[in-house]
């Protein structure tokens, strides 16, 4: 596996940046942030995703339907999502922390937990180590409207917040509690008093049990706690242990770092834009079986794969799998990459289709990777050259005249409600 | 990335129609054009959607117009006023 024993860290930081993928789209077109914003969801073009504050106000919520969401707030504008662009940004933000920690461990986009064990000989007290990590995340070039490194310091429109505590739970419900571009540290030895006055909300329950919890009137982590432990286990078994230890501050997930994967590529670019299912499935085999030949992966079983496909009209697709059991054949690999193409499919013809592996376990051999091959540049520069061709014909006609087709009511039966235009700007 | 609002597409587009005794069109006129006759009147259907705000009722003709041209036109039965669109 991956995970070595001696990257796994006590103290954690989490660095949280909620509406990641909004605020991606946002620094790329600073003039959507003042607007109501809702971005599509990757697997469902029908459904909301990220929704901005200004159109959650108008009561348009993640989830809803995209006709719902017009109905609620006519004004709201809507982003297809671009899920390579926040992979990358997010990747970013990775190799960032990496330098101030080896201990690293992305949870989802805009959630990282850095392990902060041992850092005390380089940087003091826990309050100089979140500022060396809002400082290297500031200095990064990560674009999410962060303009200079001292900006991500004190700055109430820096999006980052930080959590420091013991544990990966305290970290993250401190990071939580933590304004945009400040930090929230619990000192070792205050989890209990600093969580007690924290809402029920921030356990991992499931509805039926954060239901049953505020029934019984408990709607602080402290009053939970306040019950007897083994009370609590009665009600709701051996998650109910969990919670109550949790709420207590009695738990403390390490931070477990990997081996910071160095991913191998194989790509294949198409003559003409291909939509056909059994073609894409086919050119997956091709590629998994070339990333699979390359000398590099010799020694190793692949654990983490992932596809990206940029589509006609600069949008993008990307799906990713871990295999429970890391393998190095191409049926195993390809399994649930096709699995995911027939449940969520390209939303268009797809130009280039990557492949890349970005974890591994150990075979029989040495790991032996390298570093990522040039396909990210090509891409930024494909997107570029399609940005300059817009911007020529939008001087050309000199109004907006290109769009894209999206469905809004396709069961309706009245014609002009099934599909509509919006706006295309790559 | 899509970014702007929403702009319908299909929308209803007003026509001039000539209709029969029996309420049926024989002619049809698109703005600025003339008056073309009704060939053959296709398949007829009716939508009454919407009940719950603003209703909507419309009696929609296929017809094809002199020349051959298929086209498909309705009534919105509420206002009486004739309209072409894609069906």
């Amino acid at each position: 596996m991956t995970v070595t024993p001696h990257l796994a860290s006590d103290s954690a930081a989490c660095c949280w940046i909620p509406l990641f993928a909004l605020r991606c789209e946002t620094a790329r077109r600073p003039e959507l942030a003042s607007l109501p914003l809702a971005l599509l969801a990757p697997d469902d073009t029908r459904r909301l995703w990220q929704v901005a504050p200004l159109a959650r106000r108008a009561g348009v919520k993640p989830g809803m339907t995209v006709s719902q969401a017009i109905g609620l707030c006519p004004a709201l504008k809507l982003c297809e999502p671009d899920p390579v662009h926040y992979d990358e940004q997010f990747a970013r933000l990775v190799a960032a922390l990496v330098t101030v920690s080896p201990v690293v461990e992305p949870v989802e986009l805009g959630r990282v937990f850095v392990g902060t064990d041992g850092l005390e000989g380089l940087y003091g007290e826990p309050e100089k180590i979140v500022e060396a990590i809002q400082l290297r995340i500031g200095d990064c070039g990560l674009r999410i409207g962060n303009e200079k490194a001292e900006s991500a310091i004190h700055n109430p429109k820096s999006a980052i917040r930080v959590g420091w505590g013991r544990g990966k739970f305290v970290s993250w419900v401190a990071a939580t509690r933590a304004k945009p571009g400040a930090a929230v540290i619990v000192p070792v030895g205050g989890e209990a008093k600093f969580l007690a006055s924290q809402r029920l909300a921030v356990l991992p329950l499931d509805p039926d049990t954060h239901r049953r919890l505020l029934q019984l009137g408990v709607k602080t982590l402290g009053a939970l706690v306040a019950l007897p432990e083994e009370a609590v286990v009665s009600q709701f078994g051996r998650a109910g242990r969990r919670l109550w230890r949790l709420a207590a501050g009695l738990v403390s997930e390490p931070v477990v770092g990997r081996v910071v994967p160095e991913p191998i590529v194989a790509a294949l670019t198409f003559f003409t834009p291909v939509g056909d299912r059994d073609l894409l499935a086919h050119a997956l085999d091709k590629l998994v079986d070339r990333a699979l030949g390359d000398p590099r992966r010799s020694g190793w079983r692949v654990q983490v794969v992932r596809v990206h496909a940029e589509l006609e009209h600069g949008a993008s697709w990307l799906v990713a799998a871990t295999l429970k059991d890391p393998s190095a054949t191409r049926e195993r690999i390809a399994a649930p990459l096709k699995t995911q193409l027939e449940r969520s499919p390209p939303a268009g013809a797809v130009e280039r289709l990557v492949v890349e592996f970005t974890a591994f376990a150990p075979g029989t051999a040495e790991l032996q990777l390298f570093a990522r091959d040039a396909g990210a540049a090509a891409r930024a520069g494909r997107r570029r050259a399609l940005q300059s061709a817009a911007r020529e014909i939008a001087l050309r006609i000199r109004r907006p005249m290109l769009y894209h087709v999206i469905e809004v009511q396709p069961w309706s039966r009245l014609p002009e409600r099934r599909y509509a235009l919006i706006d295309f700007e790559p | 990335m899509k970014t702007d609002r929403l702009r319908a597409i299909n929308v209803p587009q007003r026509v001039e129609v000539e209709l029969d005794a029996n309420g049926w069109p024989v002619g049809t006129r698109d703005a600025g054009c003339e008056m073309r006759a009704v060939e053959e009147i296709g398949e007829i259907w009716r939508i009454d959607d919407e009940w719950w705000r603003v209703p909507i009722h419309r009696r929609y003709v296929e017809a094809i117009i002199e020349g051959g041209r298929r086209v498909v036109l309705f009534e919105d039965i509420i206002t009486g006023e004739w309209f072409v669109q894609k069906p």
